[in-house]
């Protein structure tokens, strides 16, 4: 991850326009949800997982990030210069949640279309398609593509002009296995290259491996922002080790660490501890343990979600209705 | 190459996929029905019209044939062009476009470019059609300028009708409410304007329908001032002999200029304020 800083947002804000008919005005609208008050600071090569709830705000910010949605407060800045919405749009390539490309037009016309409309030239869309895997199906109508060939189509337009800063909006759905391995592969190419990725997710395990930081989104505010070990420190998180052996762990040993779960099936004990006992492997296989599994369990979603805020799970759970005006507990500050 | 350019590239881009599209194929044989076929039924020289009109020119029988261009010509306009933004709002392709460093502004005016492009190019053809049946039928033909008038006139209630359309299609949030709020808008303009005009020419104690009423011919034309199909035919009667609808030439150029300009900017500023 680079240090330079691709782009800076600061204090920016967002509220989607409701219906709120009258009587006397039945097209009437008022402020609903949104986001408020994101600082967010976007190095170079930095790929950045944006997670949160369903309704967090994750589209709204990428919008926002995108030049789609106009900003009503705060600024952007990239390179000490303010951003007008046109600079920024000319910086930011956009992949959004699942394109339904359908018409009789050929890959080649649209990426012509956008090549135009992106400003860039059309040999660098065509390209492009190589990147993307599409050169061979260039004259395929677009009604012909499946729904990975689809979203590669978006990543192609999104890395049209090369962008400085690449935002993709759940960029995994509807795609195989496979194609995910491809994708993060070619993110990570790219993020080598000096492009800034931000990536919207409400799975942290669909980010394994590929994120450098966490930016934790709920109720329209930006929780905390950081590596997975920072983050994971400043919310008084230990890391966790899951243990899968075949007999029950000894008293004596049990006594010497903290057991965050115990599960025994017919054939093993599943157990959660704390981490931090470098020896602990070694005495459980001299007493003949058979020891199938040991790794680092990395916090889910959800748990971060209930150290950022302080909320337990049922009231996380299914609130996603309104964003909060009311600003959450975040990370490192005082809990309001 | 320069966002002009790119822009005049787009939208001929666009014109040219609306202009080869299914739906253009079934509309050719309306249009074909509606344009050069009334012209070609209103030059018989046998023709019976009610109030005994008889077409004495060219212009007139133009004048006419330009029933059509009410009908088919701006149904086809808003045909080809209801869906031009919802279509790319549903499928999620709108976010994509909105995310590019093209203007909004420039982005509308390719969109507006393109379809009405694609429907301005074969109704301007068949304009010339009938005009030529028209001399080839009565061996009357039209002049020049008259010419030249009747079809920038019907090139522009076709961009009206295609911004009305467009913008239809930037509210409504999907293709059912696209097509509702375009044809509702033919709709009113090209049928119930009469109902509208009457009901209003009746409560203000104009003798209703009287067609050689000259208070009820003056009332009908001011308040045609309000309806693109009115202002159209206002601009075709300027280059027409003894007609008085209480509208000067000026007047209805005015009216022309206003009814290009407000949709226009109407819609470039729902286009500004558009999420996706």
């Amino acid at each position: 991850m680079g240090e330079d800083v691709a782009m800076k947002f600061t204090s920016i804000g967002y509220r989607h326009l409701i219906s709120n008919p009258t009587w006397y005005n039945p097209l009437k609208k008022r402020k609903g949800a949104g986001v408020s008050h994101i600082d967010l600071t976007i190095s170079k090569g930095e790929i950045i997982g944006l997670v949160g709830t369903n309704g967090a705000g994750k589209t709204t910010l990428l919008r926002m990030i995108s030049g789609i949605l106009p900003l009503e407060h705060g600024e952007v800045t990239s390179n000490g210069k303010t951003l007008d919405i046109d600079a920024l749009r000319s910086l930011v390539g956009f992949m959004p949640e699942q394109v339904r490309w359908s018409s009789q037009q050929t890959i080649h016309q649209t990426m012509t279309e956008f090549a135009h409309l992106r400003g860039c030239s059309i040999q660098s869309a065509l390209d492009i398609l190589n990147v993307v895997g599409l050169k061979n199906r260039m004259d395929s109508t677009l009604d012909a593509l499946s729904q990975g060939m689809r979203q590669r189509l978006s990543l192609g337009i999104a890395l049209l002009g090369t962008p400085s800063v690449l935002v993709l909006d759940e960029p995994f759905n509807g795609m195989d296995p496979v194609a995910i391995d491809a994708f993060k592969r070619l993110l990570r190419s790219l993020a080598r290259k000096g492009i800034s990725i931000i990536i919207s997710s409400h799975h942290l395990a669909e980010l394994d491996h590929l994120i450098d930081t966490i930016a934790l989104l709920h109720r329209g505010q930006m929780l905390a922002h950081g590596t997975t070990d920072a983050l994971q420190a400043s919310l008084g998180f230990e890391q966790m080790t899951e243990i899968l052996s075949d007999k029950e762990i000894e008293a004596s040993l049990l006594e010497t660490m903290n057991v965050l779960e115990h599960v025994q099936t017919d054939h093993e004990h599943r157990y959660v501890i704390e981490s931090g006992q470098p020896d602990l492997l070694e005495t459980l296989i001299a007493n003949n343990h058979r020891i199938t599994t040991w790794r680092v369990v990395p916090p889910t979603l959800i748990e971060l979600l209930c150290a950022a805020t302080g909320m337990d799970r049922a009231s996380i759970g299914m609130d996603v209705e309104q964003s909060s005006m009311i600003p959450l507990r975040t990370i490192g500050g005082e809990e309001e | 190459m320069t966002p002009s350019k790119r822009m005049w590239h787009l939208a001929f881009a666009l014109g040219r996929r609306r202009l080869f599209s299914t739906r253009m194929l079934i509309m050719l044989p309306i249009l074909l029905l509606f344009i050069p076929g009334m012209a070609w039924g209103f030059s018989d020289s046998n023709i019976q019209l009610p109030a005994e009109q008889v077409p004495t020119n060219a212009t007139e029988v133009m004048f006419l044939a330009s029933i059509g261009i009410v009908f088919a010509g701006t149904m086809a306009a808003v045909l080809i062009a209801h869906d031009g933004i919802s279509r790319d709002r549903a499928s999620g392709v709108l976010e994509v476009r909105l995310s590019q460093p093209m203007s909004r502004q420039r982005q509308g005016l390719v969109l507006i470019l393109g379809h009405w492009g694609s429907i301005a190019i074969p109704v301007a053809l068949l304009l010339i059609l009938s005009m030529w049946l028209v001399g080839y039928r009565s061996d009357m033909w039209i002049p020049m300028s008259d010419a030249l008038v009747y079809i920038v006139a019907s090139m522009l209630i076709l961009l009206w009708y295609t911004v009305f359309a467009l913008l239809a299609s930037s509210i409504a949030k999907e293709q059912g409410s696209a097509i509702a709020f375009s044809i509702g808008l033919w709709f009113l303009f090209t049928l119930l304007w009469v109902l509208f005009t009457t009901l209003l020419a009746a409560l203000n104690g104009v003798a209703v329908g009287d067609t050689q009423d000259q208070g009820y011919l003056i009332f009908e034309g001011r308040l045609d001032l309000l309806s693109p199909n009115g202002v159209y035919h206002h601009l075709l009667e300027t280059r027409l002999d003894g007609v008085d609808r209480g509208v000067s030439a000026f007047g209805a150029y005015a009216a022309a200029i206003l009814w290009t300009i407000v949709p226009f900017y109407a819609f470039q500023r729902r286009l500004n304020r558009l999420v996706p």
